[in-house]
């Protein structure tokens, strides 16, 4: 387990795959001048499964838009293969909270989008598209129309039309947050299935703690609002992660470990709100 | 379920044969003037004769030809300025304001204009048509692709999309529904202010149907032609709201 | 903030610049000779109508007939339509039985009523009052009854559990809690009822503004029934705008 802000990648000698840079995310408010990042730098190896987690208002989200190149305003840089990159990548695939999924196509069309946009035709896009909807074990319901579908269905057919653009990194955005638990801990172990399967390298954005011990090789925790690396937290749980894993003491440490974090962060923020509202009555 | 549906349809029904009974009664009894007033059973008599004498099936398409050219028109303009509105923001937010105004105003009171324009033909009524149900369909385009899902926006965003296939793979499709409703307000609006004009102006189909009757104090027939026009109108909005209800989960 | 005061001025120069673009062209049509002579006629000659129009007793005259019926149709057919809805709205039966009739019959052309009206309220202002009134009656039946329905329920028990009576009922709380519909619904019938009443005075009437436009018509004084045209105009956007701000600034109370 690490105290410092790592910057070379997991274990020594391993080249980082994905590089963020020094990042610092301002924005101008009717108050003046918001640091929504600080200056945070992490890396992501080939094939990692690595979870940013933080409290609400640490700009995990910010982070989110500016890896995924939604965010072009912003210091610092962002490499991938060494190459930096800055605004929408074909490279870098996002998997967004809310639901995404275009309502007038049905499941096939959907996941074929990214296909289609790049021109492959007709024949042959739907082909690859039936590969990754089996993928997310949505075979059958290709001609269904996303109003029949489930809110978690939904949501593999957004993670599959991403994959379909076969990204080199997979960014997800508390793609769980809209589902009951249920869901959300068959879809997880669904998503790290496929993970494995494809090597595909992956950064989540979560507030979920066991989420993201479940699922992550690595965690970077957030401090609160401005946003820095407060701890990454190396997860040498055994693969795959089992129900006698994710019942084992070492697993419960991590989640102890990283709630503490949270909590200290958590409360911080809770007392700037707090000290923001009674600014605001006393005007 | 089935109960609580057929007692207010009964109603209502009822209440209509009613009052038509009460009145037979009224203006046979002498309380109310035949000549103000025709007798139901007169009225419905001539229903008949108007449709068999007064070329009505004729009438019909005129007036729906009209309509569906009206139509036409306010789709391809309405659609196109809505794109342009929306495309171009700082032309959207100049004239917004000015669209929206222009379909509170009594736009069908320029008639005479028109007439004196385009003369007492076809043409005066499809583009009284025409101008009057604009408003609607360039407003609900706005609206319908304004008002596109952020987060679809950043779908296509981060597929890196072209600026054409962002209009035309997502935000056109996202917005359809709106605009079809834009549509079917305008070919409403279209309708009544077609068959208005018609009345006024003394020419066409089914409008000028009930001006020629009223004119020739033909008051069985009148009320009777009213009645029909009434009944095409609701036969025309149901219409449109079921092909508007079908088109909905696209 | 300095941004918007630039988009506030680029937009303001944006309307400038069509305003401009749209008079030049029509001064250019009106030159022309293209079209029969004052089909189009200049800009001068519109401006100079409407100022003799707007100094012209007659003018004020019929425009006070004109009020006075849509006035009168407004307050008829409102009334009327205010007591329906409020029934319908109130009585989920009697709403049921009788509200789709009003729904199906609401958009459809209202003049054709017009011969009907001439037999009952004879050839004067009364039969232009009551198309007016017939126009006005469904939009406001209808909002009034929409608004009946999405009163929050709680309000009503609350009324009940006071025992007030069905007066109080109606005074104190339906029609407070339906501010927003019933304007809303006023601002629609006050549109139709303008709407209903002129295109009446076009058809048969020696008052009003709409029998101004159909005598500046049937003598081809073409400046003079575009004077008329752009005063009504003006005149109905800008009702139509007070009662809008009348709503906005209920809802800012």
């Amino acid at each position: 387990m690490n105290g410092e802000p790592d910057r070379a990648g997991k274990a020594a000698g391993i080249e980082p795959f994905v590089s963020v840079e020094h990042i610092v995310k301002r924005f101008t408010t009717a108050d003046g001048s918001l640091v929504a990042v600080d200056d945070v730098s992490f890396s992501v190896a080939r094939g990692e499964f690595v979870s940013l987690i933080g409290p609400s208002g640490c700009g995990k989200s910010t982070l989110f838009n500016i890896i995924g190149g939604l965010l072009a305003d912003y210091d610092g840089a962002i490499r991938v293969g060494g190459e930096a990159i800055r605004g929408t990548h074909g490279e870098i695939g996002m998997v967004f909270q809310e639901e995404s999924t275009f309502p007038w196509r049905n499941v096939l069309e959907n996941v074929a989008f990214p296909l289609e946009i790049a021109g492959v035709p007709k024949g042959e896009r739907h082909e690859r598209a039936r590969h990754f909807i089996d993928l997310v074990g949505l075979g059958g319901f290709e001609r269904r129309q996303p109003s029949e579908l489930s809110g978690g269905m939904r949501q593999r057919v957004a993670i599959a039309r991403t994959l379909a653009a076969a990204p080199q990194i997979l960014l997800m955005d508390e793609p769980f947050a809209a589902l009951d638990e249920q869901t959300r801990l068959l879809l997880g172990d669904k998503v790290l299935q496929i993970q494995q399967t494809l090597r595909q390298t992956t950064l989540l954005i979560t507030h979920n703690i066991t989420e993201a011990v479940q699922l992550s090789d690595r965690i970077i925790v957030m401090t609160y609002r401005p946003g820095r690396v407060k701890r990454i937290v190396d997860i040498d749980l055994p693969r795959p992660r089992t129900s006698a894993v994710v019942s084992s003491t070492a697993f419960g440490r991590h989640v102890a470990e990283i709630w503490n974090d949270l909590r200290e962060e958590a409360s911080r923020g809770m007392r700037d709100d707090e000290r923001q509202l009674r600014g605001g009555a006393e005007r | 379920m089935n109960s609580s549906q057929w007692g207010p349809s009964a109603l209502g029904l009822g209440t209509a044969v009613a009052t038509a009974a009460v009145l037979e009664a009224l203006i046979r009894g002498g309380a109310i003037n035949a000549y103000i007033v025709p007798l139901p059973s007169q009225v419905v008599l001539a229903f008949e004769r108007v449709l068999v004498e007064e070329n009505v099936v004729h009438r019909f398409l005129l007036t729906t030809a009209e309509t569906l050219v009206a139509g036409a028109l306010i789709t391809v303009v309405g659609i196109g300025l809505g794109v342009l509105l929306h495309r171009f923001r700082l032309i959207r937010a100049a004239c917004e304001t000015w669209v929206a105004a222009f379909a509170s105003a009594p736009v069908v009171l320029m008639y005479p204009l028109f007439l004196v324009i385009f003369g007492r033909s076809a043409t005066t009524i499809v583009m009284m048509g025409f101008v009057a149900a604009l408003p609607p369909v360039i407003l609900k385009t706005l609206e319908g692709l304004a008002g596109t899902r952020p987060v679809l926006i950043d779908v296509g965003r981060s597929f890196s999309v072209t600026r054409s296939q962002m209009f035309w793979k997502i935000m056109l499709p996202a917005a359809l529904p709106t605009v079809f409703v834009g549509l079917r307000l305008g070919l409403i609006f279209a309708m009544i202010n077609i068959v208005g004009v018609e009345f006024l102006i003394n020419f066409g189909g089914l409008g000028q149907l009930i001006n020629e009757l009223a004119e020739r104090y033909d008051l069985p027939g009148t009320y009777a032609a009213i009645g029909f026009v009434v009944l095409v109108s609701v036969l025309f909005f149901y219409v449109t709201e079921r092909i508007e209800r079908w088109l909905r989960p696209a | 903030m300095a941004a918007s005061r630039m988009r506030r001025a680029s937009v303001a120069i944006v309307r400038a610049a069509i305003i401009a673009a749209l008079l030049a062209g029509w001064e250019a049509l009106a030159r022309s000779g293209l079209l029969f002579r004052d089909v189009v006629p200049t800009l001068g000659a519109i401006a100079r109508a409407v100022a003799t129009l707007v100094s012209q007793p007659v003018f004020y005259v019929n425009l006070g007939w004109t009020l006075g019926e849509v006035a009168l149709a407004l307050v008829v057919g409102g009334i009327a339509g205010l007591l329906v809805g409020l029934l319908l709205g109130g009585n989920r039966f009697i709403g049921r039985a009788f509200e789709p009739y009003l729904y199906y019959l609401g958009p459809t052309p209202k003049i054709i009523f017009f011969p009907v009206m001439i037999m009952w309220f004879g050839v004067g202002p009364a039969s232009k009052m009551a198309l007016g009134a017939l126009s006005c009656f469904f939009p406001i039946a209808l909002s009034t009854a929409a608004g009946m329905r999405q009163i929050d329920g709680v309000l009503i028990r609350v009324g009940q559990s006071f025992r007030a009576s069905t007066a109080q009922m109606v005074t104190k709380i339906y029609l407070p809690a339906m501010r927003e519909p019933i304007v809303n619904g006023v601002r629609l019938g006050l549109g139709v009822a303008v709407i209903g009443t002129l295109l009446a005075e076009t058809k048969l009437s020696n008052r009003g503004i709409g029998y101004l436009i159909i005598q500046a018509y049937s003598t081809f004084d073409m400046p003079r029934m575009y004077a008329t045209l752009v005063v009504l105009f003006a005149l109905a956007i800008g009702a139509n705008a007070l009662v809008s701000r009348f709503s906005t600034d209920h809802r800012r109370r």
